[in-house]
């Protein structure tokens, strides 16, 4: 079957750092894929390359079969793709971020709503009854009429998932979600995450939680230094690992 | 010295004087509009991808907080009409309002245009990308994120800026915008008192100021709304 998402060779620099130095993978439709890595090893440049927040120095993305089609810069390095395209390849990929990046001036439903009514074109009323429901889904249906700052950060991080998928997307991303909570407030936000992975949700968590790592993914990419340096399924590559960087890494992590 | 503080003088003209407050108000309003949109205008050029505009926009700003309003009016109502007929060849003079409302809005515009701009740079960055990350156009977000936002943090400082045009409007009557201190002039030189027409005025202007910054505060626009 064909991968919902397949990146290849993908290179990412920073003036003249190299932040990611060939990264390939296959993504197939309901599948889980997590990726871990000190910081600094490329994971959210990664995952920010895919719904194309950063725009790749030279590769390749496709997405379901079609190749995203980066225009070219004079000098061979590739720009984004036309507005549109971009904003298409956008909508079908939800992302949620470490900082939540709820919109302080809109409530937690006016929050949700305004992707599907703005982009999606829904009228005021399906895109109410669609927030409604997803924001049922993550438990925070009471809380629809305030404002994100009267939440809780776990509160928040699960608006800011009812948000990414009120857009009913193909492939959700997690950047970090649970990073910057306190740590009573991770496992509301894992909840939700684990959830929607038993609901067949395709993901690609970019994440610092080993067990959910272990527990929820189908496949996991241990990247050092822009390369992945373990590719493998959960149960190899944290009982087996491979390379020996990655062996510590988990050491460190699994205690 | 009692003459100094007998109204009575100012109340008797009271109807000369109201028509000059309310083209007070006329100037104020329509620069105050030119200023506002001039001023997104201009910090939007500001902030363009491209040098050469965004330099061009950093100078439009500089030149108009440069300039004083006084020397503004004389220099509308005096030099660009003839500017204008010079390029055009049509031979024109600028309603006083006309040239009052361009000079103050002009000038205006270059504070408005930074006060957009710290509000609109004050917007964290995350909030763009998450618009973005759902498909978001750039214009869509502008609108819908960032502006909104920026409004809120900018709020105060446009109410004090807008404040200041309604005083500076005062500066009109010098291009002979019949205007409150236009009119104060002229009745005093008719009367021969000027000290009680000129203390009225000031009366005046305080009160109207006062109400104005107290329900600016009352409205809760003074400071930074929650959220």
């Amino acid at each position: 079957m064909d991968a919902l998402l397949r990146v290849v060779d993908l290179q990412k620099s920073f003036g003249d750092t190299p932040v990611l130095k060939g990264i390939s993978f296959d993504l197939p439709k309901g599948t889980v894929l997590s990726i871990i890595g000190a910081s600094g090893s490329g994971k959210s440049t990664l995952l920010r390359c895919v719904n194309l927040l950063e725009i790749p120095s030279a590769g390749e993305i496709h997405f379901r079969g079609a190749p995203v089609e980066f225009r070219k810069s004079h000098d061979g390095s590739l720009r984004l793709p036309a507005a549109a395209a971009a904003n298409t390849l956008r909508r079908r990929i939800g992302m949620v971020f470490q900082q939540f990046n709820l919109w302080p001036h809109m409530t937690v439903e006016g929050n949700v709503m305004e992707a599907p009514r703005r982009v999606a074109g829904l009228t005021k009323a399906e895109a109410r009854d669609k927030a409604r429901a997803y924001l049922d889904k993550v438990g925070l249906l009471l809380f629809a009429g305030r404002y994100p700052a009267r939440l809780s950060g776990g509160q928040q991080q699960r608006v800011a998932i009812a948000r990414a998928l009120a857009m009913e997307p193909d492939i959700l991303l997690f950047d970090e979600a649970t990073s910057s909570l306190d740590p009573e407030l991770t496992g509301e936000v894992l909840k939700v995450m684990r959830t929607l992975a038993a609901e067949g949700t395709t993901m690609i968590v970019v994440t610092h939680e080993m067990a959910f790592a272990r527990d929820v993914s189908d496949r996991i990419l241990f990247l050092h230094d822009g390369a992945i340096e373990e590719d493998g399924p959960p149960a190899r590559v944290f009982a087996q690992p491979q390379s020996e960087r990655c062996r510590r890494f988990l050491t460190e992590f699994v205690r | 010295m009692s003459e100094t503080f007998d109204l009575s003088l100012f109340w008797e003209y009271r109807l000369v004087l109201w028509r000059g407050l309310e083209v007070n108000a006329l100037v104020f309003v329509l620069s105050l509009v030119l200023g506002l949109v001039l001023g997104l205008v201009a910090c939007l050029v500001r902030l363009a991808p491209w040098k050469g505009l965004a330099r061009a926009g950093g100078a439009y700003v500089e030149l108009c907080r440069a300039t004083p309003e006084y020397v503004a009016l004389i220099w509308f109502h005096n030099v660009a009409p003839f500017l204008v007929g010079w390029a055009t060849g049509i031979r024109i003079n600028f309603n006083p309002i006309v040239s009052a409302t361009l000079a103050l809005g002009i000038v205006a515009s270059g504070y408005f245009a930074e006060s957009f701009r710290a509000g609109i740079q004050a917007v964290p960055r995350g909030h763009v990308e998450a618009a973005r990350a759902l498909g978001m156009g750039s214009m869509l977000t502008f609108v819908r994120i960032v502006l909104p936002q920026a409004f809120r943090t900018m709020t105060p400082e446009l109410m004090s800026q807008s404040i200041g045009l309604l005083k500076t409007s005062t500066l009109v009557s010098v291009i002979a915008v019949p205007d409150i201190m236009y009119q104060v002039q002229m009745v005093s030189q008719q009367e021969m008192k000027a000290m009680p027409l000129y203390t009225g005025a000031a009366i005046s202007f305080f009160v109207l100021i006062f109400v104005l910054t107290s329900l600016v505060e009352r409205a809760g626009l003074g400071t930074r709304r929650e959220a």
